[in-house]
This record gives structure tokens, sequence and C-alpha cells, in this order.
């Protein structure tokens, strides 16, 4: 009797349609444990509304479906190739002859390469200027000396 | 069983459960969402939800996917849903065929109104004593009414 004027509360539809509160939602699952003919009571109150759902259904447009399926086929792709897939791989690769398909490690290859050429070239420059201004350095000290030595030697003459 | 194909991850159990529940739900979406395109994207997100969360089927308390999946279908309408000054009239074509427009009809006035903030705005029964200026208690009753009057409706017409 208890059990049936719980059922009549309307707590079951309550729950059915996102109603119920939390406590409510709690207390319902404890009675469905205490009492399993409630499962079918829900059971019971859910194909009705199903039933009346389905009583005057209005189909989503049908790019809709493509939605939905795109999602599922996409996933498929991504997790294990089917062969049964309808998916058309588009190339839209210009055929001219003039453009190569390359390894994505070719990028960072040519970055490293470019940076590696500007170091060297840096490298190079000041190399080349250290080698000039010791040139210069011993040219200079070359000169000095003979000028040294034909100080030394125009004193005797 | 459709169920336990899901779960293992099968896609033409995918679209069965599109194919299945895609009209019902979508009928649903637009009495809570008349925006078409609001409605649309309901529907996708309920269904990408459903593939990625099936898993919570056995412990929803649910015993079908209909009304698993029209809880969800609730929740994210709510969130589409469009405030009702920013709609214009003519999108409210489905709002009177829908079985909750059939039975929000026939509910005394106070329960249409409870019902309405509830389900269709999705208030909690705090924001709607406040908003009607009611205590707490008797906004409960009052919807507890209303899920009386929706059991009745149900068994006298999809029994």
């Amino acid at each position: 009797m208890e059990l049936k004027f719980y059922i009549e509360s309307g707590i079951i539809e309550s729950f059915v349609l996102g109603l119920a509160t939390e406590e409510e939602v709690e207390e319902l699952q404890h009675m469905r444990r205490l009492y399993p003919e409630l499962d079918t009571e829900v059971e019971f109150v859910e194909r009705r509304l199903e039933r009346a759902a389905f009583d005057e259904p209005a189909m989503p447009p049908v790019e809709i479906r493509e939605r939905v399926l795109q999602k599922i086929r996409w996933e498929e792709g991504h997790g294990h190739s089917d062969p049964s897939s309808n998916y058309t791989f588009i190339n839209i690769q210009p055929k001219d002859g003039n453009h190569i398909l390359v390894h994505r490690w070719w990028k960072i290859f040519f970055i490293i390469f470019f940076i590696m050429s500007k170091v060297f070239l840096f490298l190079a420059i000041f190399y080349y200027l250290k080698y000039r201004m010791s040139q210069e350095q011993q040219r200079s000290d070359n000169l000095h000396q003979m000028i040294r030595q034909e100080q030394t030697q125009s004193p005797l003459l | 069983m459709l169920i336990e194909r899901l779960v293992i991850g099968d896609s033409a159990a995918k679209e069965l459960l599109y194919d299945r529940y895609a009209g019902a739900l979508y009928n649903i979406t637009l009495q809570l969402v008349p925006v078409k395109e609001r409605a649309n994207e309901v529907v996708v997100k309920v269904f990408h939800w459903s593939f990625l969360h099936i898993g919570t089927f056995r412990t929803s308390g649910h015993r079908t996917l209909f009304t698993w999946l029209l809880r969800k279908t609730r929740e994210f309408a709510i969130k589409e849903a469009l405030p009702e000054t920013a709609l214009t009239g003519t999108e409210l074509m489905k709002q009177e065929e829908g079985i909750l427009q059939q039975f929000y009809l026939i509910l005394p006035a106070d329960q249409q109104q409870v019902f309405r903030l509830s389900y269709f705005k999705g208030l909690s029964i705090t924001t709607i004593a406040r908003l009607l200026a009611l205590p707490e208690a008797q906004i409960n009753e009052i919807l507890k009414e209303a899920m009386k009057s929706f059991r009745q409706f149900l068994k006298k017409t999809w029994n």
C-alpha cells in the first residue's frame, strides 16, 4: 500500500523527466533496491513516454545525420582503419609537376640548416677579421723592427 | 543487443541509435528550443555525448535508452535556449504539437507556471520560489501535483 502511494506520488515521472532533486533520486534508488518491482514501474513509465514521443516524430534535417555520422567515421579513421568506410579522399595536390611532397622532418632540417649557416657565416667573418687584424699587427711589428734596426745602424754610419 | 554493441564502439550500432531515436528526440527538442538551428545543434551534441558516455547508461537508473537520451537532450536544450524576448514567433510552430506541450496545456495555471519554469527553463525550486515570491515548500507541492497529473496523462493516453 505504501509502495503504491509512493509510485502514485509521481516520483518516477519526476525522475524520468530529470526534475527530481538529488535527495529524491537517492531515495528512489534506495527504494528500487528494497523493492525490485519499482524497476518494472520505472520501465513502464519510460516506455509510455517513449511511445508518446514516437507517436509524432520529427526527423532532423539530413545534414544533421551526416554531421553525427561524420564524427563516427572520423573516430574510426583515427582509431582503426575500416576498409568499408565510405570516406571520399580528396587529393588537393596540384598536378602541374612543379610541386613535390616532402616529409615534415625536412622543415626542421631546413630550419637547423638555416641557423647553422648563419652561425658559420658569423664565425667566418669573425675569424677573417681576426686574421686580418693579426696580419696587420704582424706587418706593423715588422715595420717597427725594421725602423729600429735602421736606427741602430745609422749612428755607426 | 544495441547497448552492448554501443559499448564496444560498433559504428553500425551508433547509426542505428541515431536512426531509431533522432526523430522522437528532435520533436521534443523543438518543444524546448523552438529555433531550428539551435535544435539541430542540440541533437548533434546529444548523439556525440551518447557515443562517448554510453558506459554510464547502466548506472544512470534509466531502463530505456530513449529516456536516458531525453534527459541529456533537455540539459543541452536548456543551455541552447534563447530568452523568450529573442523569439520572433515564426519559430514556435512545433510548440503546441508535442507531448510535453499537450500535457502543459491541460494543467491548471499554477502548475503550468511551475512546470514551465522547472522543465522548459531548467530553473531550480529555490529560483522559482524567489521568482514567484512563494515559499519553496509550496513550489515543491505544486510540482508534485504536476507530476501526479503527468502520470495520469501518460497512463490515460499511452498505457
